[in-house]
């Protein structure tokens, strides 16, 4: 079963819920037919019921078969690690982790192994309805395919799955029944069989969605960046592509692919080894991150909590907080008003709520957040966006408004960059399409060149061996 | 991994926007607070203490709260910016009375003296900037460098007393139109200060990088210089304190101002700026150490000892910093 719908539409709620993080006001649950109270959430676990977050609970430093008897009941206070980690090799198996060492330490697995070992962990206490809160918001399409196997074993096993996500080919792929959420309210579930895309979105959204991506202007033949023999670390062969005037340009391919990499570089917040940036026929260094904005390149990274936000401060002084120099005064006082009239025009060109210039950017929703990040480079009337990820996390509908207000910028002159790892954002929305494979551009070509499934092959090609099952 | 992202996305879950007061409310709450706390102490005392409101004695509290003041709204920025506190404050601002009070013995003209000072004060301040914006935590930094410094002064001095002698400084104990001179440079300082954070592009930049360094620095906002500029700050207010110090006492050792590293920090806690940064106001740091002064006179009029009087400022330290964060965390539930 499969839960859909916007930030904010009330999944998250029912799943607090379900796991007894909060009491429901009114309403019953059953559990196999008789109902079932599962608040506190002492009474969910009795119940069967758990929950992966998408965050993770597990102890970085503690080892994976640590961690799998942490917060069990019934363990005994001193145990062998040998009967501890054979036990664990049990488990880990049955979540297709059986090449994972009990020994290790968590920090050192992959955001997917974690995922999974965040399963594992569930399986320890015989839960019997698991919740998937977007387990696969963070990994990369393989990662991907070898969660959703091991979701789908956890089925033929017996077990009942409800499956909370964002990404609409999961769903098809993996659930036997939707459920769609809108402002609060779920409707009635669908089988998956009986759905498309376009259905879904439509129950999403309440509304048609036409153009999630809008139309694409014709590009001038205007050369505003040139980059030439590009090398950093983890770029193991020279790239280099072109950006015109109003052009967006999208590199895609898996982590650690060169593609964020090579945006870093441009940012000067990756050490540039060799290679010529060249903005308007001016050679230009960009080896620190200052130089960088300096010269026009505002720069957004895929994490917005981390380095993308300033959760606690005004929305105001988080639009401002680039371009305070540009509105100081002789002495080198902050001008009141025109960081006001500067953060209002920001705010509307990204449909960010005016009124709301002094709330703390923690109250926004995810994609709102995201709008204030990226946002905040206009003030700096940047000539060349680099975003990573721009829509990572953000529901349906403020994407659309972001892909919406980057287009727009792009018709003011602006040239962006693209990183995702989102094939269908990267068709819909770039111009250009620039593919990256282990530390190489391995193509650059329009986006009407392109098919999905081309891209796909292009970012995970050379060794389909390593494909998973 | 040099690639982007194997953190997990900033999702808000759950998340709507959120229906809620401006940014601002919370300070303005924990503004209150101070303010609150001053006037209940304020009330208490003269319940319980004749005279409490005596021209003297409220002389004589501001005068105690005046050093301890200015060190901690000098402080704040520090503490704002991200880089949590200075625990070399005592050495530093007995450096700057040392240096001064030796100076003027000599013959030195106060003007510069207090010159020298500065110079020398700040001077340390940039290089401890310096190392912190390098990486070095701020804490160890400080405590190091004040573990330094204590022991130049100690060896300088031999750890005999040194006085002005005939040289006393005639402003040393002055007031102007009955307030006390300290009084008056610590409400003139929190004003600057004050004015400084709010109003200016770097005090702007101090508070960003303190509320997170890593999008300050995304932004285009130099840790360096934040930290630098806030290290500058701080070594101008120990010296103004040190000064001010050395012109009242007339005399000095290496033992001077001893607590004035625990009251400085109490007053920043009390006034609820947030250790770790990014929120806070020099306004309410002064508050703070207002209100320690106020209720250290109310004990010392009503003969408690030294160990009670210490207790007793620490538990309110400690219900202070507690409550305000109890409302911080009440306001986030909603």
């Amino acid at each position: 079963m499969a839960l859909l719908g916007e930030n904010g539409a009330g999944k998250s709620t029912l799943v607090k819920a379900l796991a007894g993080l909060i009491e429901p006001d009114s309403g019953t649950i059953e559990v196999d037919g008789a109902p079932a109270t599962l608040y506190p959430s002492g009474r969910s676990q009795a119940a069967g019921v758990a929950v992966v977050h998408q965050e993770y609970s597990s102890v970085p430093t503690m080892t994976v078969a640590e961690n799998l008897v942490l917060g069990q009941s019934g363990v005994p206070s001193v145990w062998w690690p040998r009967a501890l980690n054979s036990r664990a090799r049990e488990l880990l198996a049955q979540v297709g982790l059986e090449d994972v060492d009990p020994r290790t330490p968590v920090e050192h697995l992959t955001v997917a192994e974690m995922q999974l070992l965040e399963v594992a962990r569930l399986l320890v206490r015989d839960a019997r309805i698991l919740i998937f809160d977007e387990p696969t918001a963070a990994l990369t399409d393989r990662e991907i395919d070898r969660v959703l196997a091991v979701i789908r074993r956890l089925v033929e096993d017996g077990r009942s799955v409800i499956y909370v996500t964002h990404r609409l080919a999961e769903v098809f792929r993996l659930t036997d029944r939707v459920t769609v959420f809108r402002n609060g309210r779920s409707l009635p579930p669908e089988p998956t069989g009986e759905l498309d895309v376009d259905a879904v979105i439509n129950r999403m959204l309440g509304r048609e969605l036409e153009a999630m991506f809008p139309p694409r202007d014709t590009l001038v033949d205007e050369p505003l960046l040139a980059v030439e023999g590009l090398l950093a670390p983890g770029l193991v062969a020279p790239v280099g592509f072109t950006l015109r005037r109003g052009e967006i340009l999208g590199l895609t391919g898996q982590l650690g692919s060169g593609a964020g990499t090579t945006v870093q570089a441009l940012a000067g917040r990756l050490p540039q080894t060799a290679g010529r940036v060249v903005l308007k026929d001016e050679e230009i260094s960009v080896r620190t991150h200052r130089a960088s904005v300096d010269h026009g390149f505002g720069y957004c990274t895929a994490d917005r909590k981390r380095d993308g936000i300033f959760a606690n401060r005004a929305i105001r002084e988080n639009l401002s907080s680039p371009w305070l120099d540009s509105i100081a005064n002789r002495v080198g006082w902050v001008s009141r008003r025109g960081e006001r009239e500067r953060a209002t025009d920001i705010a509307k060109r990204f449909a960010i709520d005016t009124e709301r210039l002094e709330s703390p950017v923690a109250a926004l929703s995810g994609g709102n957040q995201q709008k204030v990040a990226v946002g905040k480079w206009l003030g700096t009337e940047p000539q060349v966006l680099l975003l990573e990820e721009p829509t990572r996390g953000v529901d349906v509908g403020a994407r659309a408004e972001i892909y919406t207000s980057l287009r727009r910028l792009c018709a003011s002159g602006l040239g962006i960059v693209v990183v995702s790892s989102d094939m269908p954002e990267v068709l819909g929305l770039c111009d250009t399409i620039a593919t990256f494979y282990r530390g190489r551009l391995t193509s650059i070509a329009p986006h009407d060149q392109r098919s999905e499934e081309e891209l796909a092959r292009e970012v995970m090609h050379h060794d389909p061996s390593e494909a998973v099952p | 991994m040099s690639e982007a992202s194997t953190a997990p996305p900033a999702t808000a879950r759950g998340g709507q926007d959120l229906p809620g007061p401006s940014a601002d409310r919370r300070e303005q709450l924990s503004t209150a607070l101070v303010v609150g706390a001053v006037v209940v102490a304020v009330a208490v005392a003269v319940a319980v203490t004749p005279n409490f409101l005596s021209v003297d004695n409220v002389r004589a509290i501001l005068r105690n709260a005046a050093i301890v003041g200015i060190v901690a709204v000098a402080m704040t920025p520090i503490t704002l910016s991200g880089n949590f506190i200075s625990l070399g404050t005592q050495q530093s601002a007995m450096a700057a009375m040392v240096i001064f009070i030796a100076l003027v013995g000599t013959g030195w003209p106060p003007a510069a003296a207090i010159a020298v000072v500065l110079v020398a004060l700040v001077a340390v301040g940039v290089i401890q900037g310096l190392v912190v914006a390098a990486g070095l935590n701020p804490v160890i930094t400080t405590l190091a460098a004040g573990a330094i410094i204590f022991g130049v002064v100690a060896d300088a001095t031999d750890g005999q007393i040194v006085r002005v002698g005939e040289h006393a400084v005639s402003w040393g104990n002055s007031t102007i139109a009955g307030v006390p001179l300290e009084v008056l440079v610590f409400l003139l300082f929190t004003i600057a200060v004050g004015t400084f954070m709010t109003k200016s592009v770097s005090g702007r930049r101090m508070v960003l990088a303190g509320a997170n360094r890593e999008t300050a620095e995304v932004s285009g906002i130099s840790f360096r210089r934040v930290t630098i500029g806030a290290f500058v700050i701080f070594s101008i207010g120990l010296a103004i304190a040190g000064v001010l110090s050395g012109a009242g006492f007339g005399e000095a050792t290496i033992q001077s101002l001893s607590t004035l590293t625990i009251e400085s920090l109490a007053a920043i806690l009390v006034g609820g700026t947030a250790i770790t940064g990014g929120y806070g106001s020099p306004w309410r740091s002064a508050g703070g150490a207002v209100l320690i002064a106020v209720i250290s006179n109310v004990m010392v009029l009503n003969d408690f000892s030294t160990g009670g009087r210490l207790a007793v400022q620490g538990a309110v330290v400690v219900i202070v910093v507690v409550l305000l964060e109890w409302l911080r965390r009440r306001r986030e539930v909603r």
